[in-house]
């Protein structure tokens, strides 16, 4: 077993509106091993995007820890963890190429190395034509690109994506899962995932951790053993409907 | 020439024409309104009066836009980004917005003299408000989603305010230096008229008691021509700015 970048133990998480306490998160304990792609789900409000912003430690815990590849994590990481939000947060007065280049700009690299690794990282997210366009200029989906290779970007080993396509229409979200997968396997990143789209969780994932509504905990963590490179052809198949059956279940059962 | 060019010159000429016939022609009082001769010849007269006045005005107006151009953003950048703090300060100061400050310069003369300082002063009073309300709306209206980005990457402080936050309120903050900007050439011009001994505001005043109004129409000529130089900047400025964001907002509904 190759060793786990991201080691979670016994997190909880609870928050106080005012004289009320809320619970967030309960007892969640899981690892990831490098280089995989694991996926969480979970019905709306569980607490999933909490646990991802724990995990870049941009939130703290109430209790237990974090640790990225043995680090207990206490602040943001950014040469070790590349974020993605649903929202790509694209800077509008940059062109696409100055946005991906903007963390290694505010780090004091070399205008001409991070042009170069910038202009490659673009390459790979198929947007090579539009590094001078400003976002205002690209579809939601390109957008969604530019900031991807701007997570890429300080090549961190580890990327967390907050359900990056839930803003996307069907077909673009689809294809940009299609070509994640592809990036993925190119540059052999670890990526931890959170959607609420079950079908896009098991067709991304190595694992598929799935969790409870409010207050979250892993309810269990579900082996995806379709070979690699996937076609989309295994979305309709009895393999893949049953593993979004059991997911759906595990779900709806664990409803208060 | 073009045509429109040509129209543009032929109605010029026909308006001087026109004012100078019916100043000439006693169709409306000398006093009342001078003939565009009477403010050519005023400006033949007192040229050297004229520049030096016009030096002064444009130093005092220079620096109190400085200071409140400084002032307003910086105050402005600092209240907005604390709830707080904008929630403390924005009331009072719309409130103090809404006073016509002009009664507060008696205050000042007694303070500080008549020299340019309380000029300057009232300039700086007279243009902070907006600057720093408008900065104060820019910087709140800033979606949380950049800055938790900003931390993600790492960004430091500094890196945040100067990188993230100044440049999303920016197109806020340019309206906000747009209106301040005028009110601090407003203050500067009506103080030097009010009580001082320099300044094209001074020269106006000065003038308009010796019934010159050829002096007074030049005094105007040449304050207004601050105001529109100033102005034309300020558009300019306020166009680059606002080209991403009206873009921005296009393909967010289109």
């Amino acid at each position: 077993m190759s060793k786990s970048i991201i080691q979670v133990d016994e997190l909880g998480k609870t928050f106080s509106a005012g004289r009320a306490q809320v619970r967030a998160l309960a007892d969640v304990s899981f690892s990831i091993e490098e280089g995989r792609f694991v996926t969480l789900v979970g019905p709306s409000g569980c607490g999933k995007s909490t646990l991802l912003q724990i995990i870049a430690g941009l939130v703290g815990p109430t209790t237990g820890e974090v640790r990225i590849e043995g680090e207990r994590i206490s602040a943001p990481m950014p040469d070790k963890i590349g974020m993605v939000f649903q929202d790509p947060t694209l800077l509008p007065w940059k062109t696409a190429l100055a946005n991906v280049e903007f963390p290694l700009d505010l780090r004091g690299v070399e205008r001409t190395v991070r042009r170069r690794r910038c202009a490659a990282l673009l390459d790979l997210v198929g947007l090579r034509e539009f590094a001078d366009h400003y976002p205002h200029e690209l579809s939601g989906g390109m957008r969604q690109r530019v900031a991807i290779a701007r997570g890429l970007a300080q090549d961190p080993r580890l990327i967390l994506m907050d359900e990056p396509f839930a803003a996307l229409d069907e077909q673009s979200r689809t294809r940009m899962g299609h070509d994640l997968l592809d990036i993925w396997e190119k540059t052999g990143k670890t990526v931890f995932f959170i959607t609420h789209s079950l079908t896009e969780a098991i067709y991304l994932s190595d694992r598929v951790l799935v969790m409870s509504p409010r207050p979250g905990r892993i309810l269990e963590s579900i082996a995806i053993e379709f070979p690699r490179p996937r076609e989309l052809d295994i979305i309709g198949s009895e393999a893949f409907g049953s593993i979004r059956n059991r997911i759906w279940h595990l779900i709806a059962e664990a409803q208060p | 020439m073009t045509r429109g060019r040509t129209l543009k010159v032929v109605t010029i000429v026909a308006t001087l024409v026109l004012w100078e016939g019916i100043v000439r022609l006693g169709f409306v009082n000398q006093i009342i309104l001078a003939a565009p001769s009477d403010i050519v010849a005023a400006a033949a007269k007192d040229g050297g009066v004229f520049m030096r006045a016009f030096a002064v005005t444009i130093a005092e107006i220079v620096a109190a836009i400085i200071v409140a151009w400084v002032l307003g953003v910086v105050l402005g950048v600092i209240a907005g980004s604390s709830h707080m703090l904008a929630a403390a300060t924005a009331p009072v100061l719309s409130s103090i917005f809404a006073i016509p400050l002009i009664i507060v310069y008696p205050l000042l003369m007694a303070w500080l003299g008549i020299g340019p300082l309380s000029r300057i002063v009232f300039g700086v009073l007279s243009g902070f408000f907006p600057i720093a309300l408008n900065t104060i709306d820019g910087v709140r209206a800033i979606e949380h989603r950049f800055l938790v980005f900003a931390r993600s990457i790492g960004a430091s402080r500094p890196q945040i305010y100067a990188r993230i936050i100044f440049p999303l309120a920016l197109p806020s903050i340019v309206s906000g230096l747009r209106i301040g900007t005028g009110l601090v050439v407003i203050g500067v011009v009506v103080t030097e008229m009010l009580a001082s001994l320099g300044g094209i505001g001074y020269v106006i005043s000065y003038h308009r008691t010796l019934f010159d109004t050829g002096h007074v129409y030049f005094g105007i000529f040449l304050a207004l021509l601050i105001a529109v130089a100033l102005n034309a900047g300020l558009t300019r400025l306020n166009r680059r700015v606002e080209v991403w964001r009206t873009r921005e907002q296009e393909s967010l509904h289109g």
